[in-house]
């Protein structure tokens, strides 16, 4: 088969089109082994999970279906040997460690912290008004981008500084101390085997790629390749394929218009389109299945207004579709006004008999209040709602924080011990019978220096206060925390959750018993607090001396603990086993619903007048655009490309948002924003002034 | 609404936009009550058809409560032009237009899209922890100037440190206005051949705040700082703006402070046009703010801005006009301190002319009355009371207001119009919404905190019953639950009671027997089962506040706000409240409910701006009535019938003269200096590199509070209507102070009233 490039617009059955694709190569009986799914990120391979879970299959291995970076981690893990003298790491005969982003920045900061300390940032020589965490994604950033475009880690300042404006009051010396860091945690990555994303990326595409037998090993590996949505994919991806599809037996490569909505990620529509040369033929589908006509009408005006058209006017009387009829506008005084009507709206088409995954509720940004306050409204008129993620960091769920605040009275020896606050909480929430007030008593009374007295121990006043039944419930956490406590050397914090939960707090008369919630919670903890002991167990602490010193169990138990207080293990995604239900509605920031290329009856769009409609993400240490691969380097960054990035940013969002909805968007504003001010972004402006041409129309 | 029909001097500001258009810059005097919100309105709308698609009419004015009120006067005059109103034109405070540039590109200036605005709050928090730690290692520095006093320790502990903050905050605000970074004024500081310890002090503690400040966000004196910036490092950016923005509107221009001058002067550009109205006879924030009033004038002066005053104004009566009009003439003929004479300037009040749409009420000047009786403090405030009291029996469909210079005092007025049972709305310097929704959320955090602790549930109780508390019909129902409440040990039984131990139901019990000993059914009795129901109801609250008590404080706030309050205003600030205290939590992880509890009683106590949604706030019509309880500074803009200016004394009043006091020249300092005045001095003199000598400033201060003193009394009588009452009392009693005396100004007048021709011939009413 030849290579076929199927581009078109949202909506007119694209992926349709690449799923029945792979059903095809399946029923013909090609190996599943030897096909390979390639897509930007897990949540777009959903539709061919869902086709290889349907009974009428015929029986067939596993397919491979991954992102470049899932590809990439696989291969390096097969041919280590083979690129990590020439990567530079510094222990090739040592197994690499994998790092995801949380565990990146945790490694950076111990990277750069030495630096910060010597005065690296300094807020009085440098312009920047950023707090650490995000300083350190920033640099994170940076060298993901450059690995995506193949430059350099070690020429990103230079590269930013040609196009950004050199003579701004210290930005120099802050994209100088950007480098610096850039190349301190790189060199700190090498010397310990620790590959954050950027070293995967590079080492794949660098180190291993470019070798005959790990090339022909893909390649004759995977034969069929589907890449699905190739414009939220990043320039390295594309690179990759072109090197690629010259061995395959047949590919089809996918490509919808008008997106690129990752383009802050890496995505490159522009490198994606090159493709289509290498294609034997294109197939353009652009008959929408989703949109009715005045729902086409409204995305293509609105987008027209977008990037400065004129829209035509509608002669009286006309039968053409009236956009107006496509989008309804509320405006309110306050932020909770705009969520309580957009909750009334929700329940009076839920009560009309509209599944809730029709709807979805859209925002530029989704802050934790927001989807919390948004949330319970909803609960409280009986209507399901789901998130993108989970609604609380790790860190600030209630359970968790139980299971925290035990472990710190369990190893007294670490010295983290927990405030009588934070015990009281911990009492009231691990023993079903004890109240807030209760708890609040017990505490004062036995938690004295860090350990807890048995009940027995306290007056028989007090005994009868708190009460018995809660005593005795009392006595058994104490005790096995004692057990605990004794236990010589301490075990794992992953260990010690997964056993508090497993032998006291889930069972009868404990407080996660039959609390599913809890049950979930735990299990992330265990898992985050599991991932960090593996990976930062194999990391040695020195590595300058006569031996590597590793860390021991109550260092990996203590650095845990502190390195989650902060917040920085926040665990703020879903996993697998995570399957939020599916007959919800559904609350995401607007990019991310894209992402999921879901078409649903009823858009809700929040905040309007919010410019994060229309303005990029800033960030004065990055930019997607400079770090792009099409950018030309040197180019200054001009207020004129700022503008015809932000055109660009909404035209996508608007058609894309538009093409993903069968019935009716309804828009809200607030007049004043969540944090009190005034807003009329241009999202606001112009759909007042599509309003006003529709009222004129009419 | 009726067709506006400007005036002859407002049809000039009309003419020169509309028709003439040879002036880019236009300046306006505009007098009290000459209604400049309605011509910039209508300016506003009238302009709009002169405007491409894409461009907007900026009107930008002081504060938030005129935003809305402009709108809806623009939006208005839109309609009447048959246009959809909400389009092409843009109103905002120099702050949220502020927000709005930087927010386009906030990477010029080293932001990230979503910095962090710290409200004031947050900001003083900052300073204070910057300070200490510089008085711990440095207090020799400032102790040097300090007098001989009995009690040096406290001192030492308590007045120096807090003197030390208000230094700090005047000495950072100054700076950021004159965009001084702290790395070049250090420079400065060491290049500099004179030690100036004030200015060293504001210096570190500049430098270790925005060391601070950095790692957070943003507090609002660098937001306006950092748009200056953003404008001089982009010239395309700037161009677009100015493309954007072809008129701009500036209202109270007299306020405005040199960074806002130069903001908007960047933004009309040479091809722009910028029309400033304001009065500079009513500038009265220079001591607070970096405002000033000789920004207007020496604009006004300029040749290249045409000067049209507007001094036509139908809000008073004859002879308030001619009472502000004296103030005016006696200042600059007959004030004792020559440097004040130009405090007040013309142009005169006018009346309307005839035919005009706002006519002046008729003149009563037997309504008009300088109280030259000497009063205490005390007395002063329950004279008024019972005056306005018998007033507003005979005039219920009429407005009043009670006017202080001080803060403070507005609040013992309102006790004492509480006592005395009169009718009254509270305009003081922050609302009472947002103290009240921070108060509430304050103490139900703080019971949460320690929810074993019965006084805490009591005080609790009160907020939750805050809207009924003060009722007459209710008050023996909650002096009964919360004095039986505040004796409960043990809050246990009452809110999670075991089989048996149920504290309600035993209190009951308690109240039925003595119902039956006096001989009523205590089914029957409906006290019995208000207490029932509403203890029932607030235990089942308080088991969901509990139980929400371990989730993060944020959305344990939202939680609280659902059962707490009904106004969306009130929601809407719980909403902020969430949001800053996320933000403090992601700050400072060791945080628990009680540090948060602190924070928001801070916020509900401490009077410091939060930016916020009050409704009140924004379009304030007085009332009829009832008495509004405001200061002078926030009456600006208000107008009622009759008009109460109390504490009209030497003391809020200066002129100048031996024996006055200066509140900003503390006690404990030596040679009655005023600190903050001398470190902004010091300031001034590391920036031109001048030498510094001390008790200048101190000197330059005290005439700057004297001009804007009678700024304020002009304010003040301007407010009125017909009828105006002015008292002076002599101030609390104070040892070592003696007792305040009337204003010279009040002196003057109370002269010249007197000696009028028409005086005598109308009978006095008051007493």
């Amino acid at each position: 088969m030849p290579v076929t490039f199927l581009t078109g617009p949202a909506g007119c059955g694209k992926t349709t089109y690449a799923v029945d694709q792979l059903r095809r190569w399946l029923v013909e009986q090609i190996p599943s082994s030897s096909i390979l799914v390639l897509t930007p990120q897990q949540t777009l391979a959903h539709p061919y999970r869902q086709l290889l879970c349907q009974p009428d299959l015929p029986p067939a291995g596993e397919v491979d279906i991954l992102t470049i970076n899932g590809l990439a981690r696989r291969t390096i893990d097969l041919f280590w040997p083979l690129g990590a003298v020439s990567s530079g790491f510094g222990r090739p005969n040592a197994r690499p460690i994998f790092l995801d982003i949380e565990q990146a920045q945790y490694f950076l900061r111990q990277a750069i912290d030495p630096l910060l300390q010597e005065g690296y940032f300094d807020p009085t020589a440098t312009p920047l008004t950023v707090p650490l965490p995000r300083l350190m994604s920033q640099l994170l950033d940076n060298l993901n981008k450059a690995a995506l475009i193949g430059l350099p880690h070690t020429a990103v300042a230079d590269r930013l500084l040609r196009s950004l404006a050199p003579e701004l009051p210290g930005h120099r010396l802050a994209l100088e101390h950007a480098q610096v860091c850039i190349n301190r945690f790189r060199q700190f990555c090498l010397d310990r085997n620790l590959l954050d994303f950027s070293l995967q990326m590079e080492m794949f595409y660098r180190h291993l790629w470019p070798v005959p037998g790990v090339r022909q090993y893909l390649t004759r590996r995977y034969r069929y390749l589907i890449a699905d949505n190739l414009e939220e994919d990043t320039p390295l991806t594309h690179a990759i394929l072109r090197d690629w599809l010259p061995h395959t037996e047949a590919a089809l490569l996918v490509m919808d218009e008008d997106a690129g909505y990752r383009i802050f990620l890496g995505a490159n529509p522009q490198t994606a389109a090159r493709l289509a040369g290498l294609a034997d033929e294109t197939i353009r589908l652009d008959r929408s299945h989703v949109m009715p006509a005045e729902m086409a009408a409204f995305g293509d005006q609105l987008g027209r207004l977008v990037v400065g058209q004129k829209v035509p006017r509608r002669p009286a009387k006309s039968t053409a579709p009236n956009p107006r009829q496509a989008f309804d506008f509320v405006q309110t005084r306050f932020y909770p006004q705009m969520l309580a009507q957009v909750v009334d709206r929700i329940a009076e088409l839920v009560a009309a008999g509209t599944p809730p995954s029709e709807i979805v509720v859209l925002a530029p940004f989704v802050s934790d209040v927001l989807r919390f306050a948004f949330t319970e409204q909803m609960k409280r008129r009986g209507l399901a709602v789901r998130s993108h993620r989970p609604s609380r960091p790790l860190n600030r769920e209630p359970a968790a924080r139980t299971m925290l605040t035990l472990a710190r009275l369990a190893f007294p020896h670490l010295g983290l011990l927990p405030d009588e606050f934070d015990v009281a909480q911990a009492l009231h929430q691990a023993i079903d019978s004890l109240d807030p007030v209760r708890a609040s008593l017990l505490t004062q009374v036995v938690y004295r220096r860090g350990t807890l007295t048995a009940f027995e121990k306290i007056t028989t006043d007090m005994r009868q206060r708190i009460t018995y039944q809660a005593g005795v419930k009392f006595d058994q956490l104490r005790a096995w925390l004692v057990d605990a406590q004794a236990e010589q050397p301490s075990p794992p914090l992953d260990h010690f959750f997964s056993r508090l939960f497993g032998e006291v707090l889930s069972q009868p008369g404990f407080g996660f018993h039959t609390n599913l919630e809890a049950g979930q919670t735990a299990a992330r903890l265990v898992d985050s607090a599991r991932r960090f002991r593996r990976v930062a167990e194999q990391v040695p602490l020195e590595i300058n001396g006569p031996a590597l010193r590793f860390p021991d169990g109550d260092w990996l138990n203590r650095t845990y603990l502190e390195t989650i207080e902060q917040g920085l293990l926040a665990a703020q995604y879903l996993h697998g086993w995570e399957t939020a239900a599916n007959e919800a509605v559904l609350i995401t920031p607007a990019t991310t619903f894209l992402m999921s290329n879901r078409p649903v009856d009823y858009q809700f769009w929040l905040d309007a007048g919010s410019s994060g409609w229309w303005e990029r993400i800033a960030q004065p240490l990055t930019h997607p655009y400079i770090m792009s691969a099409t950018w030309e380097p040197d180019r200054p960054w001009t207020d004129a490309d700022e503008v015809a990035a932000q055109r660009d940013r909404l035209y996508r969002l608007v058609l894309g948002l538009t093409r993903r909805c069968r019935k009716q968007v309804f828009i809200y504003n607030p007049e004043v924003n969540e944090q009190g001010f005034d807003q009329r972004g241009q999202l606001l402006i112009l759909l007042q002034r599509l309003s006003r041409l529709t009222l004129e129309d009419d | 609404m009726t067709a506006f029909k400007p005036r002859p001097s407002q049809q000039k500001i009309v003419d020169a936009l509309l028709s003439d258009r040879t002036h880019r810059r236009l300046g306006v005097s505009a007098v009290p009550g000459s209604g400049k919100t309605h011509i910039l309105s209508y300016l506003t709308a009238e302009l709009i058809p002169h405007i491409d698609e894409e461009q907007e009419v900026l009107v930008v004015t002081l504060v938030n409560a005129a935003v809305d009120n402009f709108r809806r006067r623009v939006n208005e005059f839109i309609r009447q032009k048959g246009l959809l109103p909400g389009l092409n034109y843009r109103v905002c405070t120099l702050h949220s237009l502020a927000h709005e540039i930087v927010r386009q590109r906030p990477a010029l200036v080293g932001l990230s899209h979503d910095f962090q605005i710290l409200d004031d709050r947050a900001a003083a928090y900052i300073r204070r922890e910057v300070v200490e730690a510089w008085l711990a290692s440095n207090r020799d520095l400032l102790e040097g100037y300090l007098a001989d006093v009995s009690d040096p320790r406290k001192v030492r502990n308590k007045d120096l440190p807090e003197l030390a903050l208000s230094i700090a905050e005047r000495f950072i605000k100054e700076a950021k206005d004159r965009r001084l970074t702290p790395r070049r004024l250090e420079d400065a500081l060491y290049s500099h051949p004179a030690p100036l310890p004030l200015a060293r002090f504001g210096v570190e503690v500049y430098r270790d705040y925005q060391a601070r400040l950095a790692r957070v966000g943003v507090d609002f004196d660098d937001l306006i700082r950092l748009a200056a910036d953003a404008l001089d490092f982009d010239p395309d950016f700037l161009a677009r703006l100015q493309q954007r923005w072809p008129y701009i509107l500036e209202d109270e221009a007299q306020d405005s402070s040199r960074l806002q001058q130069t903001i908007l002067d960047r933004l009309a550009g040479d091809r722009g046009v910028w029309v400033r109205v304001g009065d500079p006879n009513q500038a009265i924030y220079e001591t607070f703010t970096t405002a000033a009033p000789h920004h207007l004038r020496d604009f006004l002066a300029r040749p290249d801005v045409l000067d049209l005053p507007m001094p036509e104004a139908g809000r008073s009566s004859a002879s308030i006009i001619a009472l502000a009009n004296h103030l005016i003439d006696w200042t600059m003929q007959a004030h004792p301190l020559p440097d004040a004479r130009d405090a007040l300037q013309p142009p005169y009040i006018r009346p309307t002319p005839p035919g005009d749409p706002q006519p002046n009420p008729p003149d009563c000047p037997d309504r008009i009355v300088l109280h030259p009786e000497k009063f205490s403090s005390e007395k002063e405030i329950n004279t008024v009371v019972r005056s306005v009291k018998k007033w507003l029996a005979e005039n219920p469909d009429k407005s009043v207001a009670i006017l202080d210079a001080q803060n403070r005092r507005g609040a013992e007025v309102v006790s004492a119009l509480r006592r005395a049972g009169v009718d009254y709305v509270e305009l003081l310097r922050s609302t009472a919404s947002t103290r009240s929704a921070a108060e509430v959320l304050a103490a139900a955090l703080s019971y949460l905190a320690r929810p074993d602790d019965s006084p805490r549930l009591v005080e609790l109780f009160s907020m939750w019953r805050r809207d009924t508390l003060e009722q007459e019909a209710y008050r023996p129902l909650y002096e009964w639950i919360t004095t039986t409440l505040s004796r409960c040990r043990r809050l246990e039984d009452y809110l999670w009671p075991g089989p048996g131990e149920d504290w309600l139901e035993t209190q009951l019990s308690t109240l039925s027997e003595e119902a039956w000993a006096a001989g009523t059914d205590p089914d029957e009795d409906e006290s019995i089962r208000q207490i029932r129901a509403c203890l029932e109801e607030f235990r089942t609250l308080v088991r969901r506040w509990q139980a929400a008590s371990v989730l993060p404080v944020d959305q344990l706030v939202l939680l609280l706000a659902q059962d707490l309050f009904s106004q969306p205003a009130d929601l809407a600030l719980a909403h902020k409240f969430a949001l800053v205290l996320r933000q403090t939590a992601d700050e400072n992880p060791a945080f628990r409910l009680a540090q948060f509890a602190d924070l928001l009683a801070e916020i509900a106590s401490n009077r410091r701006r939060f930016l916020g949604f009050d409704e009140e706030d924004s379009g304030f019509e007085p009332p009829k009535g009832k008495v509004t309880v405001a200061t002078m500074h926030r009456a600006k803009g208000l107008e009622w019938d009759r008009v109460y200016l109390l504490g009209v004394n030497d003391y809020s009043f200066p002129s100048g003269q031996a024996g006055e006091g200066y509140y900003s020249e503390k006690w404990f300092v030596r040679d009655a200096l005023n600190l903050e005045a001398e470190a902004l001095g010091q300031l001034d003199a590391l920036v031109r590199r001048t030498p510094y000598r001390e008790g200048t400033a101190t000197e330059q201060a005290r005439i700057g509070l004297v001009k804007e003193r009678l700024r304020l009394l002009y304010v003040g009588l301007t407010r009125a209507r017909q009828e105006l009452v002015v008292t002076w009392n002599t101030g609390r009693p104070n040892a070592g102070r003696s007792e305040n005396r009337p204003a010279l100004p009040f002196l003057a007048l109370s002269q010249w009233w007197k000696d009028r021709p028409e005086a005598g011939k109308e009978g006095n009413r008051e007493q």
